[in-house]
């Protein structure tokens, strides 16, 4: 690979990983945000509503970066990968569009009368607002996850004439087993950022005695739904996950694993690091078996190692997608069993007394997020060297017009921007915390008007 | 679907740009930003819609022209960003040197945004050096001038985009007229009663400048009936918008205002039809509507799908257009945001 294509890879990467820092805390609070709004209609309980305020605020924050961060990943398809644009654009571009045209919109249209408009408009109308958020930030998810699954496993496509794309089976495509499983141990994981939130804000204010009532539910909703999520993620997804990745990405798994050699009884590896240029894995625990029943359901399975493929289909930073993967397990595991410790508290009663976890709690909040990027970077170092699996290779679809030295600048002025966007970000949601929630509404920042007092419904 | 946008956030770009001379006090900028406050990212969502819609179509096109106009692209994303971060942030801390700071930014990311439109339209109309392997790539700048090896600024493409500016500005003025009520409202009055005229001017001096880069292109456009359409269009709108100047039909004026961005956008992609890249270096390297174009099946495929989503699409635009129908006042309080 030369020069130019790592730029663009190493920009993309930034970008991207840098946005979905933020999505995976909206797709998760939204649902919170439905469920306190379906509570407090019902109920007419003001702790619902107040919870549901304060977190709508967090949430209309993190969503606007996500807006500001997202916009450049479309155009980047055309300005640094205009090679693949032109090679799958007719495949590809039919779910971007659809996100832009069905979800988007949709999320968009209402997160401002969800931040905003609960004055403006009666309970159930704001009620309202909040399911078409949560709704549209999910279905905007799955169309990006679709398009993702394309460039894993090809499917409901074939290739013109002119050696480009189309589309043969619009089914086919939207309904990509990959994307199916995808979107599922995705929008888990998504869930466990939110309820790390949650919880992480309950026990702030638990261990600082104020807030009490507020702080006692955010720690009951958030480990109960945590639990819940967490498992999800292991079982049945991130299970099936693995599954499919066995069936379609060999290479992938194999060096997910670090695993060099062929043969039955594959071992799972705890620690270790892998040595590419040895082929072996230095320090090794192991785990024999486990990886044959995982992958394939039965402990005699035989998993093909890397020696097993030609060097040119191996993944192109093996280290770094072997840690990315032992991260995320490795944290997936361990919030299993805090939310489980949590839940197991809060059964005993002494959830919002015992200080420990309490601390633990709140702090654990970035390692959701790290989860996710890991995972992330699992998917897509796993699916190198190809840009569309088995069809296109990464280093055919960067934009040879446009020089190293151009996207070098463009980076830089990128991290600069995200590095401030980031520390502007942290302070308002820091403040918001503790100005904490127990608070009446709020005049709305764009003012009332005087005849705008409409009420629909 | 692009001109939707421009027509859409092209309101909030020309307010924006105006920040500064519209609303002198801090409690009439929070004004102007209340104005568009609740609607910019759903505007921009078009931009989003209309993007995806662009691979999908034209995948071709957007290779070529995007890679190609990389940096001047970059620096448009970055004006997205910042604007967008600015209208968000700036109301959450009330604190006056917070707030102003934050208003630059978003007055200046909103005059670039328009400039960089406006220059986007000129490469678009003037052309670009496209050469035989059918790509191109442009510097920002070579000598100015509008022949052969181009670079994305030269004398035509920035009247063009001081054009676009004052466009966009009137549009944002009529848009802050309809909208506003009190020293905004009197001061946006008498922006767009002088940038309307000057618009006019510059429109003149813009199309004669255009018969001497591309010549061809007026007598193309004597002969498509859209193009005749689009003069209908703008014709009625520029009524539309004099008459409701000089009285008191705020209304009729902000969609005369929005005809005549339509319909001079439809006006110039008519004309240009059914070359969409124009190659300066020579005409048999151009990029046509055709050869841009994905293929045939993955249109029809889209063409299932894709007016359902606009129907619905325009439903929402209506559902928000009436929650924040109404004038937007100076407001009293400077309480809570």
């Amino acid at each position: 690979m030369d020069d130019a294509a790592f730029w663009h890879r190493l920009q993309f990467a930034f970008t991207i990983t840098y946005h979905y820092l933020f999505p995976q805390l909206t797709m998760g609070l939204a649902w919170f945000l439905v469920y306190w709004k379906w509570r407090a209609l019902r109920t007419g309980d003001e702790r619902y509503a107040a919870a549901a305020r304060f977190w709508a605020k967090i949430f209309g924050l993190t969503f606007a970066v996500g807006v500001v961060t997202g916009i450049p990943m479309e155009f980047q398809f055309g300005t640094n990968w205009s090679g693949f644009a032109k090679y799958a654009g007719g495949v590809v571009g039919q779910t971007l569009a659809m996100e832009g045209m069905f979800a988007f919109l949709l999320e968009s249209a209402f997160v401002g009368v969800l931040v905003w408009g609960e004055q403006r408009l009666g309970p159930r109308m704001h009620f309202l607002a909040a399911l078409g958020v949560a709704v549209g930030s999910w279905l905007s998810a799955y169309f990006i996850l679709v398009t993702n699954a394309f460039m894993q496993h090809p499917v409901g496509h074939t290739v013109d004439g002119g050696g480009v794309l189309v589309i043969q089976d619009l089914g086919a495509y939207l309904l990509n087993e990959w994307a199916l499983i995808q979107f599922a141990h995705n929008q888990a994981a998504a869930l466990v950022t939110g309820t790390f939130a949650v919880t992480a804000v309950g026990a702030f204010y638990a261990l600082r005695g104020e807030h009490t009532r507020q702080a006692s539910m955010y720690l009951r909703h958030g480990t109960a739904v945590g639990l819940v999520a967490t498992v999800l993620v292991a079982f049945p997804t991130g299970d099936a996950q693995a599954k499919i990745v066995a069936k379609y990405q060999e290479p992938a798994l194999a060096a997910m694993e670090g695993r060099f050699e062929t043969g039955p009884m594959a071992e799972i590896t705890l620690i270790g690091q892998p040595n590419v240029k040895e082929r072996r894995l230095d320090n090794p625990i192991r785990l024999p078996g486990l990886l044959s029943f995982l992958a394939y359901g039965t402990f005699h399975a035989d998993v093909r190692g890397l020696d097993a493929f030609p060097q040119e289909t191996w993944p192109t930073n093996i280290e770094l997608l072997y840690y990315a993967f032992h991260v995320m397990a490795g944290l997936g595991t361990i919030f299993i069993g805090l939310m489980a410790l949590g839940v197991f508290q809060r059964v005993r009663g002494q959830l919002e007394s015992g200080r420990p976890l309490l601390w633990v709690l709140m702090l654990a909040f970035p390692f959701p997020f790290i989860a996710n990027t890991a995972g992330w970077i699992t998917a897509e170092l796993g699916r190198q060297p190809w840009l569309v699996y088995g069809l296109y290779r990464t280093d055919q679809g960067y934009s040879t017009v446009v020089s190293s030295g151009d996207v070098l600048f463009t980076l830089i002025g990128m991290a600069g921007m995200y590095f401030v966007l980031g520390l502007v970000y942290l302070y308002l949601i820091g403040r918001e915390v503790f100005h904490g929630p127990d608070h009446p509404i709020q005049p709305s920042p764009y003012g009332e008007s005087a005849e705008a007092k409409v009420t629909i419904g | 679907m692009l001109t939707m946008f421009v027509v859409l956030d092209g309101w909030d770009i020309g307010a924006g740009a105006l920040h500064f001379l519209v609303a002198k006090t801090d409690p009439e900028r929070r004004q102007v930003i209340a104005a568009i406050g609740p609607l910019w990212s759903w505007h921009e969502v078009w931009l989003v819609a209309a993007g995806g819609t662009f691979v999908l179509a034209f995948p071709e096109l957007m290779a070529v022209s995007f890679s190609g106009f990389y940096l001047a692209l970059w620096m448009v994303l970055w004006s997205f960003v910042l604007r967008g971060i600015s209208i968000e942030v700036g109301g959450h801390i009330n604190d006056s040197l917070w707030r102003s700071g934050w208003d630059f930014v978003f007055a200046v990311s909103n005059v670039l945004l328009a400039v960089l439109f406006g220059t986007a339209l000129g490469n678009v109309i003037r052309g670009v050096p496209i050469d035989g392997s059918g790509m191109f790539s442009m510097s920002l700048f070579t000598d100015f001038t509008a022949r052969g090896r181009v670079g994305i600024l030269d004398w035509y493409t920035l009247s063009v985009a001081v054009f676009a500016t004052v466009l966009l500005s009137a549009h944002g003025a009529t848009y802050l007229r309809l909208k506003t009520v009190g020293p905004v409202h009197e001061r946006s009055v008498r922006l767009a009663r002088l940038l309307w005229p000057v618009t006019a001017a510059l429109f003149v001096v813009v199309s004669v400048e255009t018969s001497v880069v591309r010549p061809e292109l007026f007598q193309a456009m004597f002969q498509r009936p859209l193009a005749w359409i689009s003069v209908v269009v703008i014709g009625a709108a520029v009524w539309a918008l004099a008459t409701g100047l000089r009285g008191r039909a705020e209304s009729r004026a902000f969609a005369g205002s929005c005809g005549v961005i339509a319909g001079l956008l439809a006006g110039a992609g008519a004309s240009l039809f059914p070359v969409v890249l124009h190659s300066t270096l020579s005409p048999e390297h151009s990029m046509t509507a055709y050869s841009g174009a994905t293929a045939e099946r993955g249109l029809r495929t889209a063409l299932f799908w894709w007016p359902v989503a606009v129907a619905l699409a325009l439903t929402y635009f209506f559902v928000i257009m009436r929650i924040y129908s109404g004038k937007v006042r100076p407001s009293q309080d400077t309480q809570g945001y």
